[in-house]
């Protein structure tokens, strides 16, 4: 889905920030996250255009503890959790040419490469038999709220306050789906509650959240 | 009145989106579906936003990290990068695939080997799961009907190529329909073309009439 980098050139991209930082001091409050997406975007320029180490060090500082606490929550073992976060952070690195500001947010091109390699990996290993979903010690602490989240990234600070405007049983199903990692078919065994009842919720989850993300065409 | 069938039910991109689904081909079939159609492009982006968001949050416990940024670059330097996965070599310009499916099938070395299904019709069985799941293409000439029949389980369809009616439903390229188990429907394929489908099926197709059910020991499906 990121077959061909379009990127910016480096001086447009600059022109871009110099642009957010003259209207910060205008409306400082709601410019916030919006120039840490141009940072991040920006910072994945270098790294794609130029191999910059310090702009690939800035997003391995961010984002490498938040892809490990994704994997421990999803009940991969410490160890494990190390090396599938180099192996996203390494495919970030490498892949970094293919990353398309227009497209996405860079934490939501991070977040579908750790889901993928986590994929291949679950998937892996189910052929091995070696997972054991039902083991309890394997059970993950329960997710923080919404309101919780530290929110000093990109489109993160967007997405987590309309995540916070959704009724609390809505909202915790998409936790339990993205935290935790259960189907939505597990999420109503987990709650006790009918499939159509989850079903449901997500429907109307998804219904507030496209019209607060701007995303309904 | 004509009715257009296009996506599935919200919960279907949840799963996708947070990586839930339950096999390698439902991830494929989902996400060819991702790939062709525009809807369920805009559903998986407003999820995949979520899923940046809920990662978003510190590791509660503050604990470092046992390694550090020049941990990856050096396994930049030492480890050779990942073969490009070979494309399947039998690209066939009437058979128009998606990029996750061919991905797939490069991965895997599957193939596409065309049987007799029955008049019009010709299947190609990709990949076979648990409780006979079964990931395959359906290829008819159109105008032909696939009559009255159940499932014993779900059943995926995912348009590739052409167009089919479900009673006053039509699926268009990139649609993709949910059949539940135990509801029985008629499949009518356009008369404009070729369909060309993908389908991910659980348990045989169970006909109304005896002598499909005769025919079908012959099928396979």
């Amino acid at each position: 889905m990121y077959a061909a980098a379009s990127i910016l050139p480096v001086r447009a991209r600059e022109d871009l920030l110099e642009n957010r930082r003259a209207r910060m001091t205008h409306d400082s409050e709601r410019a916030r996250p919006n120039t840490q997406a141009r940072l991040f975007a920006t910072l994945m320029g270098r790294v794609g255009a130029d191999r910059d180490r310090e702009a690939f060090a800035a997003l391995f500082e961010h984002f490498a503890p938040r892809i490990r606490s994704f994997l421990i929550n999803r009940r991969v073992p410490p160890a494990l959790a190390d090396d599938l976060t180099q192996d996203v952070m390494l495919a970030v690195w490498r892949r970094a040419a293919s990353f398309d500001p227009a497209k996405a947010a860079v934490s939501t091109w991070v977040y579908t490469i750790a889901r993928n390699l986590h994929i291949d990996h679950f998937r892996k290993q189910v052929r091995a038999g070696k997972m054991d979903e039902q083991d309890p010690y394997l059970q993950p602490e329960p997710a923080p709220e919404a309101e919780e989240l530290v929110s000093r990234s990109e489109d993160v600070d967007t997405v987590a306050r309309a995540l916070a405007g959704l009724p609390a049983d809505q909202k915790s199903v998409l936790e339990l789906a993205f935290v935790e990692g259960l189907s939505h078919s597990e999420i109503s065994t987990r709650l006790d509650l009918p499939l159509g009842t989850v079903k449901s919720r997500v429907r109307l989850a998804m219904t507030k959240l496209r019209l607060s993300l701007g995303d309904d065409a | 009145m004509t009715r257009r069938g296009n996506v599935l039910d919200d919960s279907w991109y949840l799963d996708y989106a947070a990586g839930n689904l339950e096999s390698k081909a439902h991830d494929v079939i989902m996400a060819s579906h991702v790939e062709l159609s525009d809807e369920a492009r805009q559903r998986v982006d407003t999820l995949e936003r979520v899923g940046a968001a809920l990662m978003g949050q510190k590791t509660a416990s503050g604990e470092t990290l046992g390694f550090d940024v020049d941990d990856i670059l050096r396994r930049d330097w030492e480890e050779v990068v990942d073969a490009v996965p070979v494309p399947a070599n039998d690209t066939d310009p009437d058979l128009p695939l998606p990029a996750p499916l061919t991905d797939w099938m490069g991965e895997t070395g599957t193939k596409v080997k065309w049987s007799f299904l029955g008049p019009g019709l010709s299947k190609a069985v990709l990949w076979r799961g648990p409780r006979g799941q079964r990931l395959w293409l359906l290829r008819a000439q159109p105008g032909v009907s696939i009559p009255h029949h159940g499932h014993n389980g779900s059943e995926l369809t995912l348009v590739l190529k052409g167009s089919f009616w479900d009673g006053e439903t039509q699926y268009k390229p990139g649609d993709l329909e949910e059949a539940h188990a135990g509801v029985a429907h008629d499949i009518r394929i356009d008369e404009a073309g070729e369909c060309v489908c993908l389908a991910l099926t659980e348990g045989k197709l169970r006909f109304d009439n005896p002598l499909l059910r005769v025919f079908q020991l012959f099928t396979g499906l």
